[in-house]
């Protein structure tokens, strides 16, 4: 099987409160599994987290995997992405390409956390920093660098951390304690489509480039359709053999559906900012702001 | 270079050159304006060096000469100044000196040299017609440009000269207008060309109902110059402009043969029912339906979120029942730029494109949306 890795949105970072269902394939979630919430002061966030998804759907469909090492992906033989691998090929270092939850290392697999209220605090302390939302590698050092190892160094830190992080400072404090009242972004509404490819060489051939982006132009329109969206942006992505990545897009004011039209603003793109002067690794082309037309506007030429 | 030159003179010539400097530029001469002073006349021009526009007015030259100074800071000054004379100096350092009243102003500029050359014309095809004719056919067509830059070829008028006659089209690919006239065309001079948007733009503003231009293309360059009822005298303006490389497509084919009804519609009537039904458009819900049923047409618009719209037409109409949904815009801006009287409205049925016609030259072409 091979599968196109799909970029999700992620929820608002659910550190807490959380629920977490792992490997759910085997066992579909029961409605009781659902706790009610209405006399909850505290809000509380479900994560399910279908990690190493692609590998546990072929284990489960095929008995003989289960308990292998399972990559799924581009053939051996090939250069690609790793759309998934199992838990038992993760043991030979081989990680998957999806950001799907890189953060939330907590007991996996098959890891079911139950964080109450009342222990967030503690369960918290022992994570490292860059475990809270908002640290990347830039404030992990800032505070690593000043003896900030784990959330529960932050919550003892008598000083002020504006000293060392500025504006973000009373934020990752509260953050530490696990005070959170960002609105949780549920993910369902469709923002953008897009689709990717990276070759097995480095191409600069026109008609090659050419068939992958009327290939994606085509699955990006089927999709639009499918969700009755017009798209008022496209945007295409280059990644160059050194894997410097460039981005380019451009906004119309007729809500695309057509393959032709994406795939002729696809090109357009890649010729107006002569992206192609030299042989890509990557190609992709994607649209966005996306909006639902009452009706479609059709053309002479 | 010393001249005096009138206030109402020195307005004249910036404003009809200082719309082509860009606001953003890279290159510091082309925010200037080129004076040139010699005889009786100044002249200004400037340039985004896609398009060149110059003009010459009547000036006293004391001392001719020529230098560049930044056009915006001029126009400013002198449009503020509240006498009716001004003398204009710019010395060997290229520092404009301008006098009026009581009035002392010092800009620096930069030196002529710099500015760029106006382009040659060679083996140029040539054609003379009125500004009332350009204007009139421009006014009809250039609403129909495509703004959209990835069809590039789309952004600007397409101009023909064959057969005696004088063409032009405008199409964005969703609508098409087309304005044609008799002209003595010689056989060396036949030819067509793309004039960008920004040129037809300029054109738009600088052509007068009085008065000659005089067209000449080559290749990739077109000159436009706009003299006044008496050829000759100092007022006359040039535009030069770069041509839209590229196949202009076909638009004969798209425009349809055989129309099954023609429905004849007071123009102001039909204009401002279709501006009052656009206000209930929304950019999720952008089209007016057209329902003609027995001497009557219905516009509405309704969107979700705001409201609906209902305007009821007599016309004379005995055809069977046809509803036709467009983008309002796309009916509104012909009817904005004719003049008639009536117009009339030919349908084939819902989902071919719809033609709009006059007693006159011009046809327009729009494609229907097809509502969900």
């Amino acid at each position: 099987m091979s599968v196109t890795p799909q970029l999700t949105s992620r929820p608002a970072h659910p550190f807490w409160h959380r629920l977490r269902l792992e490997s759910v394939m085997g066992t579909p979630l029961r409605p009781e599994g659902i706790v009610s919430c209405s006399m909850l002061m505290f809000r509380v966030i479900f994560h399910l987290d279908m990690d190493a998804f692609y590998a546990s759907v072929e284990q489960r469909d095929n008995p003989a995997l289960r308990g292998r090492p399972v990559i799924v992906g581009t053939p051996p033989t090939q250069r690609g992405v790793v759309c998934a691998a199992s838990y038992e090929a993760r043991k030979f270092g081989v990680r998957s390409a999806m950001p799907s939850a890189t953060a939330d290392d907590y007991r996996k697999p098959d890891g079911l956390t139950l964080v109450p209220e009342k222990e967030k605090v503690q369960f918290l302390r022992p994570l490292p920093v860059r475990a809270l939302y908002g640290v990347g590698r830039v404030t992990e050092s800032i505070l690593n660098r000043e003896g900030l190892q784990t959330v529960g160094d932050l919550q003892d830190f008598p000083g002020d951390l504006r000293a060392l992080v500025g504006s973000f400072g009373p934020t990752l404090k509260e953050f530490a304690f696990g005070h959170d009242d960002r609105p949780l972004e549920s993910g369902d509404e469709i923002k953008s489509i897009s689709g990717e490819e990276t070759f097995l060489k480095d191409t600069d051939d026109r008609q090659v480039l050419r068939a992958c982006l009327r290939q994606q132009a085509e699955d990006i329109s089927a999709r639009l359709k499918h969700r009755r969206l017009g798209a008022h942006t496209v945007q295409v992505k280059v990644r160059y053999g050194d894997f410097i990545t460039l981005t380019r897009q451009i906004s119309v004011e007729d809500p695309l559906t057509e393959a032709r039209e994406i795939y002729r603003l696809g090109c357009f793109l890649l010729g107006r900012e002569k992206l192609v002067s030299r042989p890509l690794r990557l190609l992709g082309l994607g649209v966005a702001s996306l909006r639902e037309p009452s009706g479609r506007q059709l053309f002479l030429l | 270079m010393n001249l005096t030159v009138s206030k109402e003179q020195i307005i004249n010539g910036l404003q009809a050159v200082q719309n082509v400097v860009s606001t953003r530029t890279t290159l510091p001469i082309l925010s200037n304006v080129l004076l040139h002073a010699q005889e009786n006349r100044l002249e200004f021009t400037a340039t985004d060096l896609d398009v060149t526009i110059s003009c010459g007015v009547e000036a006293k030259v004391h001392k001719p000469g020529a230098s560049t100074v930044p056009v915006r800071r001029l126009f400013s000054i002198v449009r503020e100044l509240p006498n009716l004379d001004i003398d204009l100096e710019v010395d060997e350092k290229h520092a404009c000196t301008i006098r009026s009243g009581a009035s002392f102003y010092k800009i620096h500029g930069l030196s002529a040299d710099e500015f760029p050359p106006l382009p040659a014309f060679n083996e140029e095809k040539k054609v003379t017609l009125s500004q009332e004719t350009v204007r009139d056919m421009m006014r009809k067509t250039s609403f129909a440009m495509s703004t959209d830059e990835s069809r590039y070829v789309l952004n600007g008028i397409y101009i023909s000269l064959k057969d005696h006659k004088l063409t032009m089209v405008a199409t964005d690919g969703r609508r098409l207008a087309l304005a044609d006239e008799e002209v003595e065309v010689v056989e060396s001079s036949q030819g067509e060309f793309i004039v960008p948007s920004k040129t037809v733009n300029e054109l738009n503003r600088l052509l007068q109902p009085k008065g000659g231009v005089e067209m000449h293309y080559a290749e990739n360059q077109a000159s436009f110059r706009l003299t006044g009822e008496n050829p000759g005298a100092g007022d006359a303006i040039l535009v030069i402009t770069k041509l839209i490389e590229g196949n202009y497509p076909n638009y004969r084919q798209v425009i349809p043969s055989e129309m099954k009804e023609r429905i004849a519609l007071a123009r102001e009537e039909f204009l401002h029912a279709l501006r009052r039904a656009e206000i209930m458009t929304s950019e999720k819900s952008n089209s007016v339906k057209l329902s003609f049923g027995k001497n009557k047409l219905e516009i509405t618009a309704n969107s979700a979120d705001i409201g609906e719209a209902k305007e009821t037409l007599a016309v004379n109409y005995k055809g069977p029942d046809l509803a036709i949904a467009f983008n309002p815009k796309y009916m509104i801006d012909p009817l904005n730029a004719l003049t008639q009287d009536e117009v009339f409205v030919e349908l084939i049925d819902e989902l071919s494109p719809g033609v709009l016609k006059i007693n006159g030259p011009f046809l327009y072409v729009v494609m229907p949306m097809r509502l969900s």
